[in-house]
């Protein structure tokens, strides 16, 4: 089996898509980094003052206005009201959320990314490592080999799982190293709240605990990895179920930008909640950013991720190993 | 050569999966276990921010007008006031605003409550406030249907909370002097204009007779300014000014504010 | 030597409800070339992918050395070596990574033996260059590399000369006979080409229409449907002549055509005899076209 594993391995980084990942991966970081830095400016330009709580409390202010302003949708608006009061809490207990350096950044960067960016990357690998076996005719050769088919899909299994990992960590490392160049390195024991839980729009703050920085990051990595396995998992099936690369990475596109779509929308839908575009979002559980559909809990998400990934992989083998290969 | 680098790629990523399952697993228990501790017990109170001595503070409170709503420039008579005394000066000027669109003065008062807000108070050389319009017109109702109990209740809780948020201002900064922007009456122009010129004018009559009491507070008079052709300052809300509306604010306040 | 090395039963798939492989038996023995014979469409493909587990039969079976390819399918695999169609191998990777990729899927790999394989299929100076570099000759050779690399007993090739130049062609025959005959593998080599499956096999299964209808060595075919032609003149006259003693046709160059028979020097006496002119007499040995059209009943063949 180390064997086998060791082939796709093989295979992914001599088709250079480990590659494509990282240099797409570092684009995109210096780019967010410099987003970043210019804002930092900004408010430094405008305010004059560096102080976090001042600029905190300008960020509430801002925040009330926007929830004032009518035309803004009702989920809009009850994300805006649990931020104010989050950033308000933060501001009675003196913490700073956005404590200046590259870990707050990689904080940050993580939360944006689980839910478009980190998917799109990890469908790179995933679309293609059975269809493309197929679409080139090697799989021929590979099903022809004396190993039961079962092995052969399993060794691909593993070695997307093996490759979704280090491009989750590889993202938090590069992440940190580019950022930090702009940002400092340090901060990796700043506090940072976590524990904060909706109730119809209002903020609960009964169970918040106070975490370091660092503590804070491999949790969220520990979901980003989560959600990156369940991705991909699903882009496997379908790379399984579908002969072509591109038709599967389109429908797990359009799977994934109808995810965005709807989870400003679907909080009326209550039975959207099962749909697994709806979960991908499980940093916002941790920080307390309210969900798409009230009553979603961080446990619920994992557990609905968990049915479709489970579900993708019992199609996955059950097709291909009966599959008649032409 | 290329083999080893690849056994090197796949023994990283067991480590990273490992890694990273741990983070997942972790982040289960520590959501799913409530702990007892509270925040509140491990924060410690920050130092507190240096009073800096190179230019002058303003701080802005308020509803709407400080906002700056019906602006088409998005500036509100604060833009202007800031741009009429950089004229006026040299100095530095810093500005906070803290205006939120529909803030009555219980709102208000909560506000001035928070620590962050108190500091930057402790800065301010000057504090500018628009506040009242909405606990009086309450988007307009009351002076539709007015009834004089429930206007007279409503000016004695403004009053009150108006009272205790100048009690806070002053016993956080003697020094700074408060300008209080009065009412207008959008309404002068409606049919019972007569009525509701009255209460308008008895509000401000009221909270000067309030600003009295303290020293170093300014009440800044705009009836007048939008008694003539009320139309022409409004925004097409009939309620806030337009820009030339604030502009006439923001003169009017930016004369009475010295150094 | 003659120990039965693959041996097909029954064997029928069924797609939807189309009927695509109606009922296949035949037997390969050790050093045997064994021609799979039949026009495009006829079932070949799926055959050899059902023989290789590619595709599951609907009813019969297929043992390789005793290996149950359904029931024991790492055995029976461990003793097959294939190329199905053209042999399409990783592009992006090296002649010699592609080899080893597959040895990492034998079972107890005997890495003495890559090198032999290498050698034997003449890649020694471009095996460390990436397949995508290659020609299709040098492809097909890395192919029969890779089916090489199990020791395998029953090598299965399909359409193995596919899109060689003459040169090639000529290469992989006399390959194929050395794998049979030196090696002692059973070779199944499937083809449309006639002339090919009539050079390099010693026995043959014409398939048509997802049957067989023959299967026999190379030589019996032939010699079974050997005739001779004669060149008579006046020609009506020699027909009715011969027709008293046996089967005459007439062919489109106006000649007789009777089968081979040891009578038939009394034969040509007898026409002499009538005043007949026998210019010419022919034994001709048909190709295996003529067979082909004679027992398919006029499906053609490329």
């Amino acid at each position: 089996m180390n064997k086998l594993i060791f082939n796709e391995m093989l295979k992914i980084i001599r088709k250079r898509k480990l590659i494509v990942v990282v240099a797409i991966m570092v684009v995109l970081i210096s780019l967010f980094t410099y987003a970043q830095f210019r804002e930092v400016q900004r408010q430094i330009e405008k305010l004059g003052d560096v102080d976090w709580r001042t600029t905190l409390q300008q960020q509430i202010v801002d925040t009330q206005n926007r929830l004032t302003s009518s035309g803004i949708s009702d989920e809009w608006k009850a994300q805006l009201q649990i931020r104010v009061q989050q950033q308000q809490y933060y501001l009675d207990n003196n913490i700073n959320p956005a404590e200046p350096g590259a870990p707050t950044f990689v904080r940050s960067f993580a939360q944006e990314s689980i839910t478009l960016f980190v998917p799109l990357l990890i469908m790179i690998i995933a679309a293609d490592i059975v269809s493309s076996e197929r679409s080139a005719g090697t799989v021929k050769l590979l099903l022809t080999r004396p190993v039961k088919r079962w092995k052969i899909l399993l060794s691909k299994y593993i070695a997307l799982l093996l490759s979704i990992s280090i491009i989750v960590v590889l993202m938090g490392v590069l992440a940190y190293l580019i950022s930090g160049v702009v940002f400092g390195f340090g901060g990796w024991n700043a506090p940072v709240l976590t524990g904060f839980t909706s109730i119809g729009g209002e903020l609960n703050t009964s169970n918040v605990q106070l975490i370091d920085q660092w503590q804070y990051i491999l949790m969220e990595f520990g979901l980003v990895w989560f959600v990156a396995i369940v991705v991909g998992t699903l882009s496997f099936m379908l790379s399984v179920l579908l002969k072509s690369t591109s038709a599967s990475m389109g429908v797990m596109l359009a799977a994934l930008i109808a995810g965005l779509i709807l989870s400003n929308l679907v909080s009326s839908w209550q039975s959207a909640k099962y749909l697994f575009m709806i979960n991908l979002d499980l940093t916002g559980y941790i920080a307390g950013s309210s969900p798409p559909v009230p009553g979603m809990t961080l446990l619920f998400s994992i557990g609905v991720l968990s049915i479709w990934a489970v579900g993708a992989l019992l199609i996955s083998f059950s097709v291909f190993v009966r599959q008649d290969v032409y | 050569m290329k083999k080893t680098y690849v056994s090197i790629i796949s023994f990283l990523s067991i480590g990273a999966f490992l890694v990273m399952l741990f983070g997942f697993l972790w982040t289960i228990q520590n959501q799913l276990v409530k702990k007892e501790t509270t925040v509140r017990e491990q924060t410690q109170v920050v130092e507190e921010p240096e009073k800096r001595n190179e230019g002058k503070i303003i701080v802005a409170l308020g509803d709407s007008l400080t906002r700056g709503t019906g602006d088409e420039e998005g500036k509100g008579y604060i833009g202007y006031l800031i741009e009429e005394l950089e004229e006026k000066t040299d100095e530095k000027l810093t500005l906070h605003n803290y205006g939120v669109k529909g803030y009555r003065s219980e709102q208000l008062l909560s506000q001035v409550k928070g620590e962050t807000i108190q500091n930057q108070i402790k800065n301010a050389d000057v504090i500018l406030m628009t506040i009242g319009g909405n606990d009086l017109f309450q988007g307009g109702q009351t002076l539709v249907s007015p009834d004089k109990e429930a206007i007279a209740l409503i000016k004695e809780q403004y009053l009150n909370n108006l009272k205790e948020t100048m009690d806070i201002i002053k016993s956080t900064n003697q020094d700074a002097i408060i300008y209080l922007v009065g009412l207008y009456n959008p309404f002068i122009d409606l049919d019972d204009a007569a009525m509701t010129t009255k209460v308008v004018r008895d509000w401000n009559y009221s909270t000067n007779q309030l600003l009295d009491q303290y020293s170093n507070s300014v009440f800044v008079p705009t009836f007048d300014l939008f008694q003539l052709k009320v139309n022409d300052y409004l925004f097409s809300d009939k309620f806030h000014p337009n820009s030339k509306g604030y502009r006439l604010i923001a003169e009017r306040a930016a004369s009475l504010i010295t150094w | 030597m003659t120990e039965i090395t693959l041996s097909i039963k029954g064997l029928r798939k069924k797609i939807g409800k189309r009927e695509i492989i109606k009922g296949l038996d035949f037997e390969l023995k050790s050093g045997e070339v064994f021609g799979f014979l039949g026009p495009n469409g006829a079932g070949k493909t799926t055959t050899i992918r059902m023989l290789v587990g590619l595709i599951r039969p609907t009813a019969g079976s297929i043992q390789v050395c005793g290996y149950d390819v359904k029931k024991n399918f790492v055995k029976a695999m461990s003793h097959l070596g294939c190329i199905v169609e053209n042999p399409e191998l990783y592009p992006y990777l090296t002649g010699l990574e592609n080899l080893q990729h597959f040895s990492r899927m034998i079972p107890n790999f005997d890495s003495n033996h890559l090198e032999y394989v290498i050698k034997l299929v003449r890649l020694q100076d471009r095996i460390n260059d990436p397949v995508k570099t290659y020609s299709l000759g040098m492809r097909q050779r890395l192919g029969i590399a890779q089916a090489l690399l199990g020791k395998p007993k029953v090598l299965i090739l399909d359409e193995p000369t596919n899109g060689l130049d003459p040169m090639g062609i000529r290469e992989m025959r006399e390959f194929i006979r050395f794998l049979a005959e030196k090696e002692g593998l059973t070779v199944l080599v499937s083809s449309h080409l006639l002339s090919e499956i009539q050079l390099m096999c010693d026995r043959v299964a014409v398939i048509s229409k997802g049957k067989v209808i023959k299967v026999d060595t190379v030589k019996n075919l032939l010699h079974f449907q050997e005739q001779l032609v004669w060149k008579v003149s006046p020609v009506e006259e020699g027909k009715k002549l011969l027709q008293t003693v046996t089967t005459v046709k007439l062919d489109k160059e106006n000649r007789l055509v009777t089968p081979l028979s040891d009578k038939s020097s009394s034969w040509n006496h007898m026409l002499v005899e009538h005043g007949i002119e026998v210019h010419e007499i022919q034994r001709k040995v048909p190709a295996l076209e003529d067979l082909f059209l004679e027992l398919t009943g006029g499906e053609s063949v490329e």
